[in-house]
């Protein structure tokens, strides 16, 4: 057995404390902006999926395809090292060395990006589920079609996504991760920071692992309250037991 | 904006060829080894037993919690230790793969069996079958023809998280790809090449399951 | 031949059998009726076991079903089930179906297994199904097939669980047919069931039961005739125009 010392008080020691900390806070801001970009995005997306209007689906699908069987790491790398020297140079300039924190934003760019194909299949999905009958059925009462997708249409749909974003919004945590190759100073960038000073490489992990279960557990639980207040009672969007 | 050099990806073709087979080799491994322990522990996951259900469980739910890139650090500084001597970044990398994917895998198992009617069991056991043969002639047959979509869904997004083995060195397909932007400053070229690369064996490989799916009826 | 003996069941706080006694003699067919929700299912699958009760006992030819050191698996050998969504083992052939148990769980060579499994299609009535596929069937084939595959373990009890609620009105004459002549031929039966001309044609007696309770009990003629209960006269009328 290799010999190794355990030393677990480095996790809270200055400065390292202090890094994991600031990584916490990148981790968490990095998330949420992603995720609520991809959101939207997601959605528009998502939307042109199932329009009648053939080359909005087209893009649509061709977007949702492209960045799904590419891996994300790869995407990162292309946003961070190829794209901007396709940019005009003063963009790219701007872009290495006048933007603060260029890393960070790029990422969140090719992030969003990427999880909004991700969530926009979603939307498909959960749209394409909800009858023909209930359009018509509302449109037979004098809706019309923007008014079905206000009050009828999108409320279902939004609930019965719940899950499935629920699980999006994990991800997006969790891919926040990969900007560390860039050099974005998140949680597990920071963690691998620790070990290089310090060698203690299994405490740095178990740090990094303990805060991503943090998040998703907080993830998990504020999830279940939104999908609690918004369930209809009677509407099962889960397979539950028997 | 320069002039784009192609050349460069037939001058280095060999050396990024290269790092493409180590993918595979990691997937193959990755998958194999992942769907083997993820049977046995999607099963677990459904066990009336607790000193089963329970370690299974928290298995899953953690692995299910971490990034990747995190199990591959671990691994890296885990399986040396736990060896006793330096077992190199391939070996390494197998391991994390297998055991963070067996996670996934397990969770398509277990839905796949959990999905067979309550009424298949009962109507075996009223034959007077035990547990044993019920599992293995009536539900799990059922259960792998359903969960195949899904596995193979899996199997594609295992060999995208290959990509991720970059962080500790190991020399794949996008690790080499950047090896030779290093040397050569042709970052545009090479990975919109890995990019088309991937996005080739991917697209292929979805829509060949989704082929699979409507063959079987299952679209 | 079957006793159950102040039979209570709970589904966490729902009583959902509540004091069940009934005797079964050995040759009696005995109907089991009443609107969903009574239990009559859930009595049913006590009975070889599929479901579990926690007071009273049920005894099955001198086995107690409450003793834990009772074979449960062997127990079923002897009591063959047809379920309402018939419940055929979908990957597997016709003759496939019916044979599996007899091999796997008897040892039945091959051979004596499928002569057995034609002889059974033969006699209800669909031998020229054999090698197809359950979901190439009708409905009604679907259940004879089951019925058969109930039948190829040799049981001295057939127990049915509805067995034609789920079928096309123009199928139920047919699995109703096999099961008369199930019944006529000396077979001891535990039928739940809303079809009151199966009833009236075999039935030794008839179980009237409403949330997990026995209210009413009688054979064909005072049953029908002459219901006591308010709950049973209600019922009654409902289901028959």
């Amino acid at each position: 057995m290799l010999s190794y010392n355990f030393n677990w008080s480095i996790i809270w020691t200055e400065p390292y404390g202090q890094w994991m900390l600031e990584g916490i806070w990148v981790t968490i801001r990095l998330g949420l902006i992603c995720w609520f970009i991809a959101l939207a995005l997601g959605i528009i997306i998502g939307t042109f999926r199932v329009t009648p209007f053939r080359p909005l689906r087209v893009f649509g699908a061709a977007y949702t395809e492209i960045f799904r069987d590419i891996p994300l790491l790869v995407q990162l790398f292309f946003w961070y090292f190829a794209a901007p020297s396709i940019l005009p140079k003063a963009i790219e300039m701007w872009l290495y060395r006048g933007l603060p924190n260029s890393e960070f934003w790029i990422v969140v760019v090719g992030l969003s990006v990427y999880t909004s194909s991700r969530i926009a299949e979603h939307i498909r999905a959960g749209m394409q589920s909800i009858s023909q009958d209930q359009y018509h059925a509302a449109l037979s009462t004098g809706f019309t079609h923007f008014q079905t997708y206000r009050f009828i249409i999108i409320p279902y749909a939004v609930r019965i996504m719940m899950p499935p974003l629920t699980a999006e919004c994990l991800t997006v945590f969790k891919n926040t991760a990969l900007a560390m190759t860039v050099g974005v100073l998140e949680t597990t960038f920071m963690s691998q920071q620790i070990e290089a000073y310090t060698f203690q490489g299994i405490e740095a992990t178990t740090a990094a692992s303990l805060v991503y279960m943090g998040i998703t557990l907080s993830v998990v639980l504020i999830m279940g309250f939104v999908e609690r207040r918004l369930a209809v009672p009677g509407l099962i969007t889960r397979t539950g037991g028997r | 904006m320069d002039a784009y050099d192609w050349q460069v990806i037939p001058n280095n073709l060999q050396f990024l060829m290269q790092g493409l087979f180590t993918t595979f080799q990691l997937a193959l491994v990755a998958i194999c080894g992942g769907l083997l322990l993820g049977i046995l522990v999607g099963m677990a996951r459904l066990s009336s037993v607790r000193v089963i259900y329970y370690p299974a469980t928290a298995f899953v739910n953690v692995m299910r919690s971490l990034p990747l890139i995190l199990v591959i650090f671990w691994f890296y500084f885990l399986v040396p230790l736990m060896a006793g001597r330096p077992m190199g970044d391939f070996f390494s990398a197998c391991v994390a793969f297998v055991v963070f994917e067996a996670a996934y895998f397990a969770e398509i198992v277990r839905a796949g069996i959990q999905s067979i009617s309550t009424g298949q069991e009962q109507a075996a056991y009223s034959t007077g079958f035990n547990y044993r043969d019920t599992m293995r002639y009536i539900i799990i047959p059922q259960a792998l023809r359903k969960m195949v979509p899904s596995l193979l869904t899996q199997a594609v997004v295992v060999f995208q998280d290959t990509s991720l083995a970059y962080v500790i060195g190991l020399k794949e397909f996008l690790r080499s790809a950047s090896i030779v932007d290093a040397r050569e400053m042709r970052s545009v070229e090479l990975y919109a090449f890995v990019g088309v690369v991937y996005f080739l064996i991917c697209f292929t490989m979805s829509k060949l399951t989704k082929r699979l799916e409507v063959k079987r009826g299952h679209a | 031949m079957i006793e159950i003996k102040n039979v209570s069941k709970w589904y966490g706080d729902f009583k959902v059998l509540d004091n069940i006694s009934e005797t079964i003699e050995r040759g009696q067919v005995v109907v089991i009726c009443g609107p969903s929700g009574s239990g009559k299912s859930t009595v049913l699958k006590c009975l070889n076991g599929l479901e579990k009760f926690q007071q009273g006992d049920i005894i099955v030819d001198s086995v107690s079903l409450k003793d834990p050191a009772t074979d449960l698996i062997k127990l079923r050998q002897k009591m063959g089930m047809v379920f309402q969504r018939f419940e055929l083992y979908p990957h597997l052939k016709v003759i496939d179906n019916i044979t599996i148990a007899p091999i796997k769980v008897k040892k039945m060579p091959v051979k004596d297994a499928v002569k057995r499994a034609m002889e059974l299609l033969e006699r209800v009535g669909i031998p020229e199904q054999a090698d197809k596929h359950p979901g190439n069937l009708s409905g009604g084939q679907q259940q004879r097939v089951a019925i058969a595959r109930a039948l190829a373990m040799d049981p001295e009890i057939m127990l049915f669980d509805e067995p034609t609620s789920a079928l096309d009105p123009e199928m139920i004459k047919e699995v109703l047919d096999v099961m008369i002549a199930l019944a006529k031929s000396g077979m001891t039966m535990a039928v739940v069931t809303h079809e009151m001309g199966f009833a009236r044609e075999v039935a030794d007696e008839i179980i009237f039961m409403d949330q997990g309770r026995i209210i009413e009990r009688g054979t064909d003629q005072t049953f029908f005739e002459n219901p006591k209960s308010e709950r049973a006269k209600d019922f009654l009328n409902k289901i028959l125009f």
